[in-house]
């Protein structure tokens, strides 16, 4: 049992629980004082935006003008519009080609250089590269890489694979294959460092254990490491269907202001920013679109959501 | 349910009502008009100046411009602003939302037609009549506003005149005359058909970007893009027909570069590397090439642009607008005059590859010396300011061909051209399209 504090010592302590006490029940406010610049921030860059996003897909506006409302009148025109649905089209196939090589591809690539060989730091750092590169430098080398007298064509010619040029990038849909291709070599690096913390976090024990029982490299693959990585897989997973549903630049960069020939190769945030931008632009139809996109996205993170809810059960 | 859940959704939809309420408000608003400010013969006060991207490499003349101006009218204070392109017209048109225009504003033809439409330009005829004969008539037109009577809405200052830039050796091996070069659409065509022919996949003739081309091919074809009134497209013509059928087969035939056709932002390196015969329609392009392909440069010759049936350009000048409600009215017409004017002009087209839009500036010998003929950058200068003197805006891109009907009408041709679509079916749906877009601005 410890003496009771005497004197001056228990004047304190008393003085410390009241403060205590105090700053608990009288100033009920302070944690969200705390929280008030986070908040703030939210509401304003991300909460304020989105709701006036709302508010304006149900109007007319111009970039210029202000708009009147006019009901669902924005959504029932993108469900007419063919260019929505090639656009969306688009979207859901890049998502779908892109996706499942975004899951699988880098753990393969974290697999190779988690090895601790001399030398594997410039690999690792060299699979990094296009991550940091910019957009723009990006585009331009792939460009020159696949345009009809680029180093691809070329190649493909000289060896007698093609007689004419592969329309990389004059034709709708190899102008989204040839994105998706940017798209995928872009994002190896990032999602591989995803990777190799998680496979950090693999037992070792597991493997060791398994070896000793006589599992092969591929058999210790598929039964250890992808089972504990499988969280992994699917914040990946659901991270790059998001991307893919945004993605914009490649196309621009590769395709063209149209997005491709005849804007074949269109997808929605291109859709958004053709109709939205411009002093004609119709904001009120361009941020319909965007709802649509969102709801889109949702859908697709719902999905992932339930896919490592049912993982995890 | 508990109580901290019911309290929680009903502050999240106080929250959300408060934020919708106050974003409606935004969205109703823009459409008032903007009260004129009037002269008081007191040229006095602090004016802003925005220009577009001039800095850093014109700081030196701008900043003199503005320190002479300040030591004439000592009691005018001009704080000078620079914006980079990108993303000008967007910033204009948050600063107009915002009622934050500068007093005195360059503008491009787009976005002087954007805030002269809605009321936030001052009338420069009005301000000062006699200003109008400084300048050349084709700009000076260029700033009047369809509906809006005589009224004129900036000053004109610098101009860039088309012109026809060419590599004589390429020409000369498609069994071409470099003293004849085309005048017409058709002509135009048919020398690219030559020199395709000749040219073994090595080199193409012209860039296929139809948003480079049109409507300026179908005006120069003669082809009607808009009917009396300015309410309807009408470009659906057999001559459009033929013009997207003769791209076609040039582009089939490797008259292009097959990447051109969805953009054409690489035509200064194909051009400086040898591999197009028909270079930008530019004077500042010949000065670039000069600088980086010397060896090409040996062998560009300049012509004046093909004007076909129309037998002039139009004219493109850059503006300074003034905004209506300013609060020195007296300070920002006078800045604006004394910016625009001929010895200014002339300066600064010394120091750029740009023309003046004010007549006793282009009357300087300057512009009409061609040396001994040989150095294209020379003849680039004396051809482009020979073109501006009878310039004339029916050469121009009609305002109502926007953005967006542009971007509508490069899809179509870009199917055609590509063979995804018949060239009828293109030009028809062009204008369907157009129509479309034309009724849905005009409606508001």
């Amino acid at each position: 049992m410890t003496p009771a504090p005497a004197g001056p010592a228990r004047k304190a302590a008393r003085r410390a629980t009241e403060t205590e006490t105090g700053l608990v029940h009288r100033n009920w406010w302070t944690p969200y004082l705390f929280l008030a610049p986070g908040l703030v921030m939210v509401a304003l860059f991300s909460l304020w935006p989105f709701v006036n996003t709302v508010v304006l897909s149900l109007t007319d506006a111009q970039i210029l003008r202000g708009g009147g409302f006019v009901g669902l009148d924005n959504y029932t025109r993108a469900f007419a519009d063919p260019d929505f649905w090639v656009a969306t089209g688009n979207s859901v196939l890049y998502l779908v080609v892109v996706v499942p090589c975004l899951v699988l591809l880098p753990l393969a690539l974290a697999v190779l250089v988690q090895a601790k060989i001399p030398g594997i730091g410039f690999f690792r750092s060299a699979f990094y590269t296009p991550v940091i590169a910019s957009a723009v430098v990006v585009g331009l080398i792939w460009q020159w890489v696949l345009r009809s007298d680029g180093l691809v064509n070329t190649v493909f010619q000289k060896l007698r694979i093609v007689s004419e040029p592969v329309p990389f990038l004059t034709d709708s849909t190899m102008l989204l294959v040839s994105a998706m291709i940017v798209t995928v070599w872009k994002g190896l690096g990032y999602y591989m460092v995803f990777y190799l913390a998680a496979l950090g976090n693999v037992s070792v024990s597991l493997h060791e254990a398994a070896a000793i029982d006589g599992a092969g490299a591929l058999r210790r693959f598929f039964s250890i490491t992808i089972p504990q990585v499988k969280p992994m897989m699917l914040l990946v997973g659901t991270l790059s269907a998001i991307s893919a549903l945004r993605v914009f630049t490649e196309i621009y960069i590769l395709g063209g202001e149209s997005g491709g020939p005849g804007g074949g190769a269109r997808t929605l945030p291109f859709l958004i920013r053709q109709v939205g931008l411009g002093f004609a632009g119709e904001t009120g139809y361009a941020s319909a679109v965007s709802i649509l996109l969102f709801l889109l996205t949702l859908v697709f993170s719902l999905l992932g959501r339930r896919l490592s809810k049912g993982d995890e059960s | 349910m508990t109580r901290s859940y019911l309290t929680r959704v009903a502050l999240s939809a106080l929250a959300a009502g408060a934020l919708l309420s106050a974003t409606a408000c935004g969205v109703g608003g823009g459409g008032g008009e903007v009260k004129e400010a009037e002269r008081t013969g007191k040229v006095a006060g602090e004016i802003t100046f925005r220009t577009l991207q001039l800095k850093p490499v014109f700081t030196t003349y701008v900043q003199g411009v503005i320190d002479a101006f300040e030591r004439k009218y000592p009691d005018v204070e001009v704080r000078w602003e620079d914006v980079p392109g990108d993303g000008y017209n967007e910033k204009l048109v948050a600063d107009a939302q915002a009622g934050a225009l500068p007093d005195v504003v360059n503008l491009s033809t787009d976005s002087f037609q954007l805030l002269g439409d809605r009321g936030m330009l001052a009338d420069v005829a009005k301000l000062d009549g006699q200003v109008a004969r400084d300048y050349v008539p084709g700009a000076w037109e260029q700033f009047r506003l369809p509906g809006k009577g005589e009224g004129v809405y900036a000053y004109p200052w610098y101009v860039t005149p088309e012109i026809l830039t060419y590599n004589k050796v390429l020409f000369a091996k498609a069994g071409l005359d470099p003293a004849k070069p085309p005048t017409s659409v058709e002509e135009f065509f048919d020398y690219a058909e030559r020199i395709a022919a000749g040219s073994d996949g090595q080199y193409a003739a012209f860039m296929a970007d139809p948003k480079g081309r049109l409507p300026g091919d179908w005006q120069k074809m003669g082809i009607p893009i808009l009917n009396g009134q300015g309410d309807a497209f009408t470009f659906d013509t057999d001559n459009a027909v033929k013009w997207v059928e003769r791209m076609k087969d040039l582009y089939a035939k490797g008259a292009m570069p097959k990447e051109s056709l969805l953009k054409s932002d690489d035509i200064n390196q194909l051009y400086g590397g040898g591999k197009l015969v028909f270079g930008p329609g530019s004077p500042g392009f010949v000065k670039d090439i000069k600088q980086n392909a010397p060896e090409v440069y040996a062998n560009t010759q300049v012509a004046g642009a093909v004007t076909g049936k129309l037998g002039h350009i139009g004219i493109y000048a850059q503006s300074l607008g003034i905004k209506k409600d300013t609060k020195h009215l007296d300070a920002a017409t006078e800045f604006a005059k004394w910016v625009t004017n001929g010895p200014n002009q002339v300066e600064f087209s010394k120091k750029a590859t740009i023309y003046p839009s004010n007549a006793n500036g282009l009357a300087d010998p300057y512009f009409s010396d061609r040396g001994d003929g040989k150095d294209a950058e020379t003849v680039a200068r004396a051809v482009g300011a020979g073109q501006l003197k009878t310039a004339a805006l029916d050469a121009n891109t009609p305002v109502q061909w926007t953005n967006q009907v542009g971007d509508a009408v490069v899809r179509e041709m870009q199917k055609a051209i590509k063979g995804e679509q018949d060239p009828a079916t293109a030009v028809r749906k062009a204008q369907e399209e157009a129509n479309k877009l034309l009724a849905k601005t005009a409606r508001r």
